[in-house]
């Protein structure tokens, strides 16, 4: 088990090394209905998020006369991950998750601009490979961008773990399953400030330091990609009205 | 008269809406008219005739987590269907055949109002047309599912994901379950020794697989009634002006293999001999280009 998380030739299971991200794949306005939705893809590790709003808030009682508020759901498909899991309305982790990115993005999020209005974010992991949290977030990102509700900042998240050493970026299932630390990360790449930080199992305190610099790095590389995926699209969005926007 | 009607269809409105099988709850009386006008007329809102499908695009093989799997877009609909296979004693009223369960999920980011419970109602709806779609032994070859007689089968769990809701669900789904059932391969076990000694060994070869024989499975074809005439596949819009309708189960051969009214509404029992006709006929053209397309992305993928 343990020689198949980092060879001796520095390779990991999927064939990267340490400070590789596997593979992202974006697109943005995958739906019709809401109004802002994306689909990302890190390696196998698949999201799609729909945001709806900003609209009037549904319960009067949580109305916010200074600020809009935020609801989030997440849920994970009953064929996501290896084993099938049933799906449960409440299950704790879920809602856990869905309050970890409700909290993340009121803090990007310009909900000041909205007073009294609500901004849905439904989270839907289609395929989990490891990563889950973040690759949601990321997709949360592109999708309130596609909803053309105003944000301080990019929000990106990375996940990693430290093995004999080193610092493993962008950890699939089989990597988050060994006995290491769970180190996830979300950060707005401009300002690096740390909007959201989680650790689960034991991190050693020599290590701490390295793993926060190479984990803001491997969320700065991801925030490269999305907002070249959000240019592509504005340039196509725009293409329809014949504009050609300068990006 | 149109003032009696209009009233009923506007009561019914919102049962549709709450139910979740139509967004639509603001429209004129107007527009209603013209709806029904269109569909009386064979020439619909959108140019479509009265037995016609929107288009359709679909693809298998999408989820690498699963045996088998389908992503169907019908109009502004959106189903994602996962096959996982598993091993599992027998039923002991069924020793000689295998399992199947279908369950149907109602994802929040299609709607608001699948969150948290919201979309029990019409997931049981959902589940229940579908399982009793495929009730019937003569759907899938339940026998081949079978490992030891009296022993293990396999159980394939299917989950039908709505990612996108517009109409017409109870179809893209199972049109998408056809689909994914066509993609299933399923690994060979060998079964040696008897009885206490009896071993079993899945095979974890990727090609050392089988595929299911879906040559029997139905599809759903759903007509509903409309003023005086009805049609297939509707738009949320024209099923906030329709008043019952009828699922219809189709086998490739044009059999019937299973039917049920639902909505509220009365349904004429002439018009309903003519649905099911129609119902027949659209659902045997589907199979043809449904088997056509699937045969073709077999043959894409060498398999």
């Amino acid at each position: 088990m343990s020689s198949e998380i980092l060879s001796p030739e520095g390779l990991r299971c999927d064939g990267r090394r340490p400070q590789e991200m596997r593979k992202l794949k974006s697109e943005l306005g995958v739906s019709e209905g809401p109004d802002g939705s994306a689909i990302v893809e890190q390696g196998y590790t698949k999201v799609l998020v729909s945001v709806f709003g900003p609209h009037e808030c549904v319960n009067r009682n949580l109305r916010d006369h200074e600020k809009a508020i935020i609801r989030c759901s997440y849920n994970l498909a009953s064929f996501g991950s290896g084993v099938r899991k049933k799906k449960m309305v409440s299950d704790k982790k879920s809602t856990e998750v869905g309050v970890m990115i409700q909290n993340t993005f009121e803090a990007a999020v310009m909900l000041d601009k909205f007073p009294k209005s609500q901004i849905d974010i439904y989270v839907q992991v289609l395929q989990g490979d490891g990563g889950e949290r973040c690759v949601a977030i990321n997709a949360t990102t592109l999708a309130l961008i596609n909803a053309g509700i105003p944000m301080k900042d990019y929000v990106c998240a990375c996940a990693a773990t430290v093995y004999q050493d080193s610092v493993l970026l962008d950890i699939n299932h089989l990597e988050e399953s060994s006995r290491g630390p769970l180190f996830m990360l979300a950060v707005m790449p401009r300002t690096e400030s740390i909007v959201q930080l989680q650790l689960d199992h034991r991190l050693h305190n020599d290590h701490l330091d390295k793993v926060v610099k190479e984990t803001i790095q491997g969320c700065r590389n991801i925030q490269v990609l999305l907002d070249r995926q959000v240019k592509e699209w504005t340039v196509e969005a725009a293409a329809a009205y014949d504009i050609k926007p300068r990006v | 008269t149109f003032q009696h009607y209009f009233k009923r269809i506007n009561l019914r409105r919102n049962d549709l809406r709450r139910s979740g099988l139509t967004m639509v709850t603001q429209l004129s009386n107007a527009e209603v008219q013209f709806i029904i006008d269109g569909v009386e007329q064979d020439f619909r809102s959108d140019g479509r005739a009265a037995e016609d499908y929107r288009q359709i695009e679909l693809e298998t093989r999408v989820l690498p987590n699963t045996n088998g799997s389908a992503r169907c877009k019908l109009g502004k609909s959106e189903v994602l269907v996962g096959v996982k296979a598993e091993v599992v004693d027998v039923d002991v009223h069924a020793p000689h055949i295998g399992k199947l369960m279908i369950t149907a999920d109602l994802s929040a980011v299609a709607s608001p109002k699948f969150v948290g419970k919201g979309s029990e109602a019409l997931e049981n709806d959902i589940t229940n047309v579908l399982s009793f779609l495929y009730n019937s032994t003569e759907t899938v070859p339940l026998k081949d599912l079978c490992i030891v007689k009296g022993e293990s089968c396999w159980l394939l769990n299917i989950d039908v994901l709505f990612v996108q809701c517009g109409g017409n669900l109870f179809d893209v789904a199972s049109i998408a379950l056809k689909a994914a059932l066509y993609s299933t391969t399923l690994p060979t076990v060998r079964v040696s020794g008897e009885g206490i000694e009896m071993e079993m060994e899945v095979s974890d070869d990727p090609y050392h697989v089988w595929k299911l024989d879906v040559s029997s499975c139905p599809i759903c074809v759903t007509l509903h009634q409309i003023g005086s005439s009805f049609a297939v596949d509707l738009s949320e819009e024209e099923v906030a002006c329709s008043e019952g309708y009828l699922h219809v189960g189709v086998m490739p051969d044009g059999e019937v293999s299973s039917m049920e009214k639902a909505g509220a509404g009365n349904i004429d029992p002439t018009t309903l001999l003519e649905m099911v006709e129609v119902g027949v006929r659209v659902g045997e053209e589907i199979h043809r280009q449904l088997n056509k397309q699937l045969d073709a992305e077999r043959s894409l993928a060498k398999l």
